[in-house]
């Protein structure tokens, strides 16, 4: 099966649990063991050609701009970890079937498992550290979902967002240090990664991404200082426990650390950072193990230890320790998901997890007590389990390691570590299942049924197996496994097998399992010192740090942008002065290349116009009313400055927008109040009229070196004169720049718009829905209003304007290609003729007479320039390529055709639906049932005839 | 000949100079708002009309073709021209005047401006 097949599997059926939970729960879990299954035996088919030490691989160019390539490949780790992650997530499906009780949503289980699952196989199998990227962070998302599992539990939650946070700001780290490490090694290819260790060590930046990649795999492997987040995720139904975190989840920082051995390892900074780091976990997740009262606290903990067990291993360096490493990844994988699953039954049985209240369980629970046992007599190293076998290997390597000059630090400390492990994993037995029968459990426990103990009794027969004839089940696997880690050089002399004869590792082994019986036995004096000595509590400090950040984050937020308009304003403004003052004076400013013209006397009239009507904007601004009419005498004056200096098509869109701009602030307007308060400070102003001033003289100074220097390069405006009646056939360069030239643009630019239109519709619906609407209906209007609001006058004149409006926008509309105009335009004019009869003839008639919703104008637009668009494909060329010809009907004159005319009428239609939705939405808010009239005018002479002849007839 | 046309050019343009220069001192000079509405009523009828005769004929002395452009111009200032002054004189009411400071609104009960639910009562009865 190919490898694209079985990383995508799982997410392919993460589909199917959450829609076959409507045929049963059984259903459900079917799928997810199905999909699970087949993914699984598409992997076993590598097997052979894998264990022979091929490397499976499939490839495909995804971004090949980014060095994102979507490579898979197969080598022994992988086929390690990734059968791992599907063998065992087989079994957690069994379980967790039978787990979890009908309350829980067992279809939303499965689907986030089944992702987790793919997300896991993803990093275990990419070639890519972008896409292995993308998959650890989709692991951190996933784990997510499956921790805060039971959503109503605060713990869950917590749980879930401190594991979210650690891990990804680890992830986050991670980004950082692979991109370093892909840009020393001139790729982001796993393969040619790793074949570059001499140029990655001797990197200057060989340290950073050093530092960086470890805090990525320390955090997702809940290392030292980071492991806290691991027992507090036991807040998880306990099948998510057994399976992210002790099988997989937690070991993809393994897994990293594994893959990038062969570039990383070997260096005194990664033998110090990695195997100091290992170590310290280990001790101390052993001892806090021993003495927590939780069973899964307990498990977690001792998963903590394991993993720094391995860490530390892989800190080394050394070959042997890699062996050792792989085979204790096994050996913990299977005994550690065997003891939360049985952990589960105890909870799930006695419905406590709390060691205090449980004890003498073996009578009541035999099968779980056997299988519980099994499993953690192998995890305190008990032969001849396979934990034995693998903590063998760890401790005759630390006895043969040297920390910073002294032989006994690593050997002693691993022995504590050790000793520590074998008491909790006794007191997991003893004070579980062992002592007198209680009768004050919480519930009547007693085995549960086969499907529950299945899956953690095959494990255990693993745990069996694997101890008896290692170096038979998986001495293959640890071979080419192992083989993988350490590059493909030949591995060193190992043998898994239980004797090895009298050897130093198995008088430590001895020390530890008799110091664990010993200090299981002082366990209730200890763990009242325990209690009574100051711990640091890592969620109090977690939380604190987080609250921490929030308040930094707050204060720096509100200190730039605290919803006031003239501080934002002022920053922003301060800001972009500061920096073009900097560009300015680091830069160089050429001589003038133009003279100055001589000024004509209506571009002083202009001028002046613009001149005084900002003075008296500036003096008069609180009044709002007054600056509206002030915007309206600009806009007017830059309209007819884009005219004089010919810019047609500039100067009607600017009149058509300025018309539409001023009615939308007027409707605006009647829900203010009409002047503007003095709310600020003389201090203040003072200082926003310098920042203003500073500003201002600035961009005009600005504008005048532009127009007085030519450009330096060559523009784009040549090109487009050039080839505007060429290429796009029409004379008028804007509306073929519009239109065919930046096509693209424009099209996006529509969508953009009617986007713009639906959210202001969206957001009123929204306001309209809530208390704002009462308010609205009983507002009192701030001034008194005057009387027949819809003059006849005004009616019958916007009557007749209306189809001379439409007749002028579809004259501009067809003359656009051409001459000024365009659909832009005269989506303008047409949208202003029906804003004039809402205006005058009042909301409720107008819209009474609105047969089209104005969404289904904007989307038939944006449609038909995207069918335009689609159209120039059945011809061969790209996307929006424009064709036009030339027709000859006998009495016409001939005329032009363009498909850019269509794409013209997509535009048109979208300027028509969003300007008249928009402004219907805002309208919307003044619309009240009282103001709902019956006639259009108020007063219409005709009406009176007609009742004065009723009246008399 | 040519210079008849040009001496009819010349007139539209003067008579039309005249009426924007009468309107424009009206609006100035005038006392009253509602006087001062007159005013500018010169300058687009009668002023902006001489230079669109002006226009026209010069088009179609000199330049042999008939320009319907400035009928358009004309047909737009004839319809918005009054509305303008319609709503200017419609404010003025609202603001500064009364029911009772108007003269009789004639065969109605009230001026329309004023005809709103609370004036409806106190209105004038007749």
């Amino acid at each position: 099966m190919s490898l694209f097949l079985i990383a995508a599997l799982p997410f392919l059926g993460a589909v199917f649990p959450a829609l076959l939970i409507r045929a049963g729960r059984n259903a459900s879990a079917s799928a997810a063991g199905l999909t699970t299954l087949l993914a699984f035996v598409g992997l076993m088919l590598h097997a052979p050609a894998v264990l022979r030490g091929d490397v499976i691989q499939a490839q495909f160019d995804w971004l090949p701009g980014l060095g994102l390539n979507a490579n898979f490949f197969l080598d022994g780790l992988g086929f390690l970890f990734a059968s791992l992650i599907l063998g065992i997530g087989l079994l957690i499906i069994l379980y967790a079937r039978f787990y979890l009780s009908r309350e829980d949503p067992m279809g939303n289980f499965y689907t986030y498992l089944l992702l987790f699952q793919g997300a896991m196989v993803g990093i275990v199998t990419s070639d890519n550290i972008l896409l292995l990227l993308i998959f650890w962070e989709l692991t951190s998302l996933s784990s997510f979902l499956l921790i805060g599992f039971w959503k109503h539990l605060p713990e869950g939650r917590q749980g879930a967002r401190m594991a979210l946070t650690v891990t990804g700001a680890g992830g986050l780290a991670m980004i950082g240090g692979m991109l370093i490490l892909g840009n020393i090694a001139g790729s982001y290819d796993l393969t040619v990664i790793l074949s570059s260790k001499e140029a990655i060590q001797a990197s200057p930046l060989y340290l950073p991404a050093l530092i960086l990649i470890l805090i990525g795999a320390f955090t997702k492997s809940a290392q030292f200082p980071f492991h806290f987040w691991l027992p507090h995720a036991m807040a998880a139904p306990t099948p998510v426990s057994a399976y992210l975190h002790s099988a997989t989840m937690v070991k993809a920082g393994l897994f990293l650390l594994a893959r990038l051995w062969p570039v990383l390892a070997g260096t005194p900074e990664w033998f110090y950072i990695v195997a100091t780091t290992g170590l310290i976990t280990m001790v101390l997740g052993a001892i806090i193990a021993l003495f927590k009262d939780d069973l899964k606290a307990l498990l977690a903990f001792s998963t903590v230890s394991h993993l720094g067990l391995i860490t530390m291993l892989l800190g080394f360096g050394t070959k042997f320790a890699a062996v050792a490493a792989v085979f204790h990844i096994i050996n913990h994988a299977t005994f550690k998901a065997a003891l939360f699953m049985s952990a589960g039954i105890v909870d799930h049985e006695a419905h406590t997890r709390d060691i205090k209240r449980l004890g003498g369980l073996r009578h009541l629970m035999p099968i779980t007590f056997a299988i519980a046992t099994v499993a953690a007599l192998s995890m305190a190293g008990i032969p001849p389990f396979n934990g034995f076998l693998s903590k063998e290997m760890m401790l005759e390597e630390t006895v043969h390691t040297a920390w910073g000059g002294s032989a006994y630090l690593v050997p002693g400390l691993a022995l504590i570590g050790a000793l520590f492990s074998a008491a909790y994993s006794f007191r997991y037995i003893v004070h579980v299942f062992l002592g007198p029968k209680r009768s004050d459990y919480p519930a009547k426990p007693h085995d549960p049924g086969v499907g529950m103990w299945l899956a953690p009794a095959f494990l255990v027969g693993l745990v069996i197996l694997i101890g008896l004839f290692s170096a038979k089940i998986v001495g293959p696997l640890v071979a080419t496994a192992a083989g993988a880690v350490i590059g493909g050089e030949k591995l060193p002399y190992y043998s898994l097998k239980l004797w090895h004869g009298f050897t130093p590792a198995l008088y430590m082994s001895i020390v530890a399992v008799a110091g664990g019986a010993v200090l299981l036995m002082l366990h209730k004096p200890l763990a009242r010192m325990w209690d009574n000595a100051p711990r640091p509590e890592a969620k109090v400090i977690f939380e604190a740090l987080i609250a921490a950040l929030t308040r930094l984050a707050r204060t720096i937020t509100d200190g730039l942008h605290n919803g006031a308009m003239p501080r934002y304003a002022a920053i922003m403004i301060a800001f972009t002065v500061a920096l073009s003052f900097y560009a300015y004076q680091s830069g160089t400013l050429a001589a003038p290349t133009r003279t100055l013209q001589d000024v004509g006397l209506i571009p002083i009239l202009g001028w002046a116009s613009l001149l005084i009507a900002t003075g008296f904007m500036v003096a008069m601004h609180r009044n709002r009313l007054l600056a509206l009419v002030l915007i309206g005498v600009v806009g007017l004056v830059v309209s007819m400055g884009f005219n004089y200096l010919s810019a047609p098509d500039l100067a009607l869109t600017q009149i058509s927008v300025e018309v539409v701009t001023i009615i939308l602030m007027l409707l605006a307007l009647n829900f203010m109040p009409k002047e503007t308060p003095i709310e600020s400070s003389a201090g203040a102003r003072l200082r926003d009229i310098s920042i203003a001033s500073v500003a201002g003289l600035g961009v005009g100074g600005l504008i005048y070196a532009l127009m007085t220097r030519d450009f330096i390069g060559e523009t784009i405006s040549g090109f487009h004169l050039e080839n505007s009646y060429k290429g796009g056939g029409g004379t008028n360069v804007v509306n073929v720049i519009l239109v065919d030239f930046r096509g693209f643009d424009t099209f996006g630019e529509i969508i953009v718009l009617g986007i713009a239109a639906l959210v202001i519709f969206a957001l009123t619906e929204a306001v309209l829905g809530t208390r704002v609407r009462a308010y609205l209906l009983n507002r009192k209007p701030d001034l008194p209003q005057a009387g027949d609001s819809h003059p006849m006058m005004m009616v019958v004149a916007t009557r007749v304007m209306m189809p001379l409006a439409l007749m002028v926008a579809a004259y501009i509309f067809f003359r656009g290609h051409n001459l000024p105009g365009g659909g832009f335009i005269a989506g303008l004019i047409a949208a202003i003729a029906i804003i004039m009869q809402y205006m005058a003839s009042g909301f409720a008639w107008a819209t009474e007479r609105q047969r089209y919703p104005y969404h289904a104008i904007i989307g038939s637009g944006v449609l038909i320039a995207a069918a335009t668009g689609l159209g120039s494909w059945f011809s061969g060329t790209p996307f929006l390529t424009s064709a036009f010809g030339y027709i000859h009907w006998a009495p016409l004159e001939e005329f032009e055709w363009a498909t850019a005319a269509l794409f013209d009428l997509g535009v048109f239609l979208a300027v028509v639906g969003a300007v008249l939705l928009a402004l219907e939405s805002l309208s919307r808010f003044a619309w009240q049932p009282g103001a709902n009239t019956d006639h259009a005018m108020d007063i219409n002479p005709a009406r009176d005839d007609v009742a004065k002849t009723e009246n008399e007839g | 000949m040519e210079f008849f046309f040009e001496l009819i050019i010349a007139a539209f343009l003067v008579i039309g100079g005249i009426f924007g220069i009468v309107g424009s001192f009206g609006l100035i000079k005038l006392n009253d708002r509602m006087s001062r509405l007159h005013a500018p009523t010169k300058a687009t009828t009668l002023g902006v009309g001489g230079v669109l005769l002006a226009s026209m004929a010069h088009a179609a002395f000199f330049e042999t073709y008939v320009s319907i452009h400035e009928l358009m111009i004309t047909l737009f200032l004839f319809l918005t021209a009054p509305i303008t002054a319609n709503f200017i004189a419609k404010v003025h009411i609202h603001r500064h005047d009364t029911p009772d400071s108007l003269p009789e609104p004639g065969e109605d009960k009230i001026w329309a401006t004023h005809k709103k639910p609370e004036n409806e009562v106190i209105g004038p009865q007749v």
